[in-house]
């Protein structure tokens, strides 16, 4: 079947490209000596995060430099994805210590929530983003990988306003 | 207490609701009846009152002024209110007090979860402390035996105080001391290596007496709890246990006006290791042609092990600590081929609770010797004469420990030897023509009689391990192939059988046992039933 064309018959005004070229080249050329930037030229620059931004984890130590974390329990009571896996023992001196504590970012949920409760203020999230890794293994943190996080803490709230009023 | 015919019975009210009690009862019992809890701390049911705690108090209609609940008796038409402004600012006091000097450590404690200064503050007590001078502090402290003392946490109820005192008859413990700086003392040179003595553990209301063998190991509200009977000696306490990750990491009393009220020994709490062990049978296995044991599936292993016993006079070399289902369903197996059935038991020494009138650490170490008599089993005295084509049956003996060399040459002479058991007993293993893996007590439901003859169920707490079957279950398998029974689905219906059976269970179901378990009828001809006084008010 053969195809039939039907050529419509148009103003100029309504064809004419001219005129939409020249109004994009304006907004071209408007940008150019525009001091607003909306491009972020990234790694070489980042974006500062929220006070409140809530990475992967990390744990905080104590000046001895060992984990503040008393095994309690609470953060695996809490945890509503149940990523964090805790096994309660003893240190050597016989105080109460996490023999096991690892988390699994993959299944974390950030709400943020094992911070909120910990006692201790040992288990935090940390305020970054660039979490990526070789191998999925890598995604479980245990305590070692957790303690030797240098990234800064998630606030959770602002200090200055905490109910955000 | 629920006796009608006996002791006046005394009508209150009790937070608008009408309680009907004996005369001389508590209102804080009073009002259990009626599911009111009255906040207390020194009080405890099985202990004789003290009134020290004063978190009791409740307003009582024209009373001058709150009275304690647990040592004011009821009286006819008393108006009870536990909730009131006053009442509850009494006992919000009394909490700011007993907080003055427990330390906010609650993360660490064992306690946490299971303790009730935690829950009642939580409930009625102030949100924050108004105390600002510095908290007292004494080291913490070994008690002995299985017991450790934290001072700082203790709010000084006096519950272990009385217990050892009253109860266990040991008057270890004292309060030193006076004022804010009493703590709970230790008599000189004693420790707590009473056999009763770890229930003081349970008893504390706090974290101020814990385990050692349980300190740090899993939090309270971790744990699955399942209604059990302990399987330490022929007392049958009833116990909870409670496992973390199908692993059993303690006993629990459980309460049983008739058999334990609120208590257990030391030998069955701490008992528990074996429960766990790794090493366990858990896959069916069959001799085969070349003489070696080898893997099979179930339905094999039972076709041979069938095989092996039929047509022969089948004797059981059975565990004390089967269950009734179990011991019954192997006893069809010797009862239809006319063998002969033994169990060995453990004997140790004697350990009375001087308090709980029949409650004793028994010499009987093992929880179903009784079963075992009344389904036809007799103790090991003398060795068993096994006919060289008669088949053994070893229903969960490990044959592990002290075995005399006599039994074991006499298990040999029999023509096939089959075991179904939780492990592989390494002294037979040789001769086995068929290994069947069963679960242990705490992974099958089944039921035990005690000494007194009293029948009572224990529930599942944990999972088998590989493909190990409960024991009624392997058992009724086993009966029915051979041609001795047929037809059981549950425990339950085993249960059913043998109460149609033997005329010691009969009438008795599982549904009447329920968790606090009968006597057997004749238990009193047989002399098993010593008297025994209902549970204490």
């Amino acid at each position: 079947m053969a195809i039939r064309v039907t050529v419509v018959e148009r103003p100029i005004e309504h064809v004419s490209y001219i005129r939409s070229t020249l109004s994009g080249l304006m907004t071209t050329f408007k940008h150019m000596v525009d001091p607003h930037k909306v491009t972020m030229q990234y790694p070489e620059e980042r974006w500062e995060l929220s006070p409140r931004w809530r990475g992967t984890h990390r744990m905080l130590t104590t000046e001895s430099g060992k984990a503040k974390c008393v095994a309690c329990g609470l953060c695996p009571t809490v945890c509503p994805a149940n990523c964090i896996k805790l096994v309660p023992g003893e240190d050597e001196e016989g105080n109460r210590f996490p023999l096991l504590f690892e988390i699994d970012e993959f299944r974390c949920i950030f709400c943020g929530y094992c911070q909120e409760v910990c006692p201790e203020e040992a288990i935090h999230l940390g305020r970054h983003y660039e979490n990526a890794e070789f191998s999925r293994e890598a995604f479980i943190y245990d305590l070692e990988r957790l303690t030797a996080q240098t990234h800064p803490v998630s606030e959770l709230w602002d200090p200055a306003d905490p109910k955000s009023e | 207490m629920s006796d009608t015919t006996g002791p006046k019975m005394v009508t209150l009210t009790i937070e608008g609701r009408t309680a009907v009690v004996p005369e001389g009862t508590s209102i804080i019992e009073a009002a259990k009846t009626v599911g009111v809890l009255i906040p207390h701390y020194c009080y405890h049911p099985g202990l004789p009152v003290a009134g020290v705690c004063r978190m009791c108090l409740v307003d009582v209609e024209r009373f001058p002024k709150l009275a304690p609940a647990c040592a004011t008796t009821v009286m006819e038409g008393q108006v009870v209110h536990v909730h009131t402004e006053k009442a509850r600012e009494a006992r919000t006091g009394v909490l700011e007090f007993l907080l003055i000097n427990h330390p906010l450590d609650c993360p660490v404690c064992d306690q946490a979860g299971e303790c009730e200064l935690q829950d009642y503050t939580f409930q009625e007590g102030r949100a924050e402390s108004r105390y600002e001078e510095p908290k007292r502090f004494n080291p913490v402290e070994d008690f002995g035996g299985d017991v450790m003392y934290v001072p700082n946490r203790c709010i000084l109820c006096t519950r272990c105080v009385r217990f050892m005192g009253e109860v266990a008859e040991d008057p270890v413990l004292n309060v030193s001391e006076r004022g804010d700086r009493a703590f709970i003392g230790k008599a000189e040179g004693h420790d707590l290596t009473n056999v009763w003595a770890g229930n003081v553990v349970d008893l504390c209301p706090v974290g101020a007496l814990l385990s050692k063998d349980f300190l740090n190991k899993a939090r309270a509200w971790e744990l699955d709890r399942s209604a059990s009977i302990c399987t330490g000696c022929s007392q049958g306490c009833n116990i909870t246990v409670e496992t973390r990750d199908n692993t059993v990491v303690r006993l629990k009393p459980r309460s049983n006006p008739a058999v334990n009220e609120y208590f257990m020994c030391e030998v069955g709490r701490l008992d528990y290791r074996w429960i766990n062990r790794r090493d366990r049978l858990d896959q069916p296995q069959v001799r085969g042609d070349g003489g070696v044991l080898h893997v099979a599936d179930w339905e094999a292993a039972l076709d041979a092990a069938a095989a092996a016993l039929r047509g022969r006079r089948v004797h059981v070399l059975a565990s004390a600590n089967a269950s009734n289902e179990a011991l019954f369903l192997a006893g069809e197996l010797m009862r239809t081929s006319g063998g002969r059935g033994v169990f060995r038991v453990a004997l140790g020494d004697e350990a009375p609770l001087p308090g709980v009138p029949d409650l004793s650490l028994r010499a009987e170490r093992a929880a179903n010797g009784t079963g075992a008599r009344v389904l036809g089993y007799e103790t090991l005295s003398t060795t068993p004469t096994i006919a060289a084509d008669d088949a053994v049956l070893v229903l969960d003996d490990s044959l592990e420990g002290d075995v005399p060399d006599a039994l074991l040459e006499a298990i040999a002479r029999g023509a096939v030897i089959v075991h179904v058991g939780t492990t592989l007993p390494a002294r037979i293993a040789p001769l086995l023509q068929v290994a069947l893996p069963i679960t242990n007590h705490t992974e099958e439901e089944g039921t035990f009689t005690n000494l007194r003859g009293r029948v009572q169920r224990f529930l599942q707490s944990r999972t088998a391990p590989g493909l190990a079957r409960p024991s009624w279950y392997v058992l009724a398998d086993l009966t029915e192939r051979v041609g001795v029974t047929s037809g059981f689905g549950t425990p339950a219906e085993v249960f059913t059988a043998i109460s149609s059976v033997h005329p010691a269970f009969s009438e008795l179901t599982y549904a009447q046992l329920a968790l606090r378990g009968l006597p057997i009828l004749d238990a009193t001809a047989r002399g098993l039933d010593a008297p025994t006084t209902a549970g204490v008010a």
